[in-house]
């Protein structure tokens, strides 16, 4: 039974995350909540279906699997069912979030919650000023 | 002007009476029993603010690493304020995920709070603020807030000058006074609106929650799924 952390694409939802500071991320929860890490593994970027996760737990069954944010789950109809089926036994936690379970019903509300976040429109805080966003809050139909 | 108006665009902040007062006495109970200080639910909330004061740093810590077993924390305040908290934005919410518990220990480098807007840290404009004290206030141990109008005229004179918290907000903090507040109370206010707190005299801790929320159909700032969680109001 391994404990594995998982690397993906720099683009996470909404966040543009380094590599390296996916590690950080992932290795400081680890130490905070008492966790070693045995395996790192690195997913593709461009690809969200977690298929190199699942193909090392076919081998190596893996016990505890930690991925920076709920954002790295599947988000697709099979790909969803895939990880769900493979991997129902799998204690997951999310760094970002500061969430953990496992099991079919709590990997589907974090895809849920994932999908609900992507829907709502956000202020890009890098095309607007301090004095603007009262007049946007003022201005919101 | 009613409290939704008084939040939004009057002074940008208001004292408001708990809603539901049982369920934050149950709270508080519960919030005794996990500090796990050797205090049973029903001791007297100024006798466990005299076993905080009294406590080191580490301990303080511990307590407050005890308190994690809150996870639900946001919610229980939310529920405190139902008909308010619809009001300003509907039954699908935002909330933050874990609500702030702050226990300021009174004596030589107490805690301060240099004047901020909740804005900075990158929440929606459309968010708000509850801050509720779980015992009576006393004298200056409270939030001082700035009205919204005076607020949005300091973010414009920082702005021209291109500071964000520069040392004309930094230095407001020696002639502020904190608004009283009973327990029972709480002060809601929007993310403009500076606010602060001051040293202050006493020999018990100071004990407050606090919890960001907004609506779920309004945009989000630079806080995602790190700070904010779906909730639907029951």
């Amino acid at each position: 039974m391994t404990v594995a952390s998982v690397t993906t694409d720099i683009n996470i939802g909404p966040f543009k995350i380094p590599s390296n500071a996916q590690n950080m991320i992932m290795n400081n929860y680890a130490d905070r909540n008492k966790i070693s890490i045995e395996l790192v593994i690195p997913e593709p970027m461009m690809s969200r279906s977690l298929a190199t996760l699942q193909w090392i737990h076919n081998d190596r069954k893996l016990s505890l699997v930690i991925l920076s944010s709920i954002y790295q789950l599947p988000d697709e109809g099979n790909k969803i069912s895939e990880i769900i089926n493979n991997m129902s036994e799998v204690n997951f936690h999310f760094a970002i979030e500061g969430l953990n379970g496992k099991g079919g019903d709590f990997l589907h509300k974090c895809i849920e919650e994932a999908k609900k976040f992507m829907k709502i429109s956000m202020i890009d805080s890098t095309k607007t000023k301090w004095s603007e966003l009262y007049e946007i809050k003022k201005n919101f139909n | 002007m009613d409290t939704v108006n008084e939040i939004n665009s009057g002074k940008g902040y208001a004292i408001v009476k708990i809603e539901n007062l049982e369920n934050f006495i149950q709270l508080r109970k519960n919030f005794i029993k996990n500090l796990n200080i050797n205090s049973n639910e029903d001791e007297d909330i100024d006798i466990v603010r005299e076993k905080i004061a009294k406590m080191n740093k580490s301990e303080i810590n511990k307590a407050m690493i005890n308190l994690l077993k809150f996870n639900n924390l946001s919610e229980i305040i939310l529920n405190s304020f139902p008909k308010l908290v619809k009001q300003l934005c509907g039954e699908e919410l935002l909330i933050q995920r874990r609500a702030t518990v702050i226990m300021n220990v009174p004596g030589k480098g107490q805690a301060k709070q240099w004047p901020h807007y909740e804005l900075m840290s990158g929440i929606s404009p459309f968010t708000y603020v509850i801050w509720i004290p779980m015992h009576d206030l006393e004298e200056n141990s409270g939030v001082y807030f700035v009205e919204l109008e005076k607020s949005l005229e300091l973010i414009k004179k920082e702005e021209a000058q291109g500071l964000v918290n520069g040392p004309t907000v930094l230095n407001m903090m020696s002639d502020q006074k904190p608004v009283p507040l009973k327990f029972g109370e709480a002060i809601i206010f929007n993310p403009f609106v500076l606010h602060g707190n001051i040293q202050f005299k006493s020999n018990l801790a100071r004990i407050a929650y606090n919890v960001r929320f907004q609506s779920f159909k309004k945009p989000i700032l630079q806080k995602n799924t790190d700070y904010l969680k779906y909730y639907k109001l029951n």
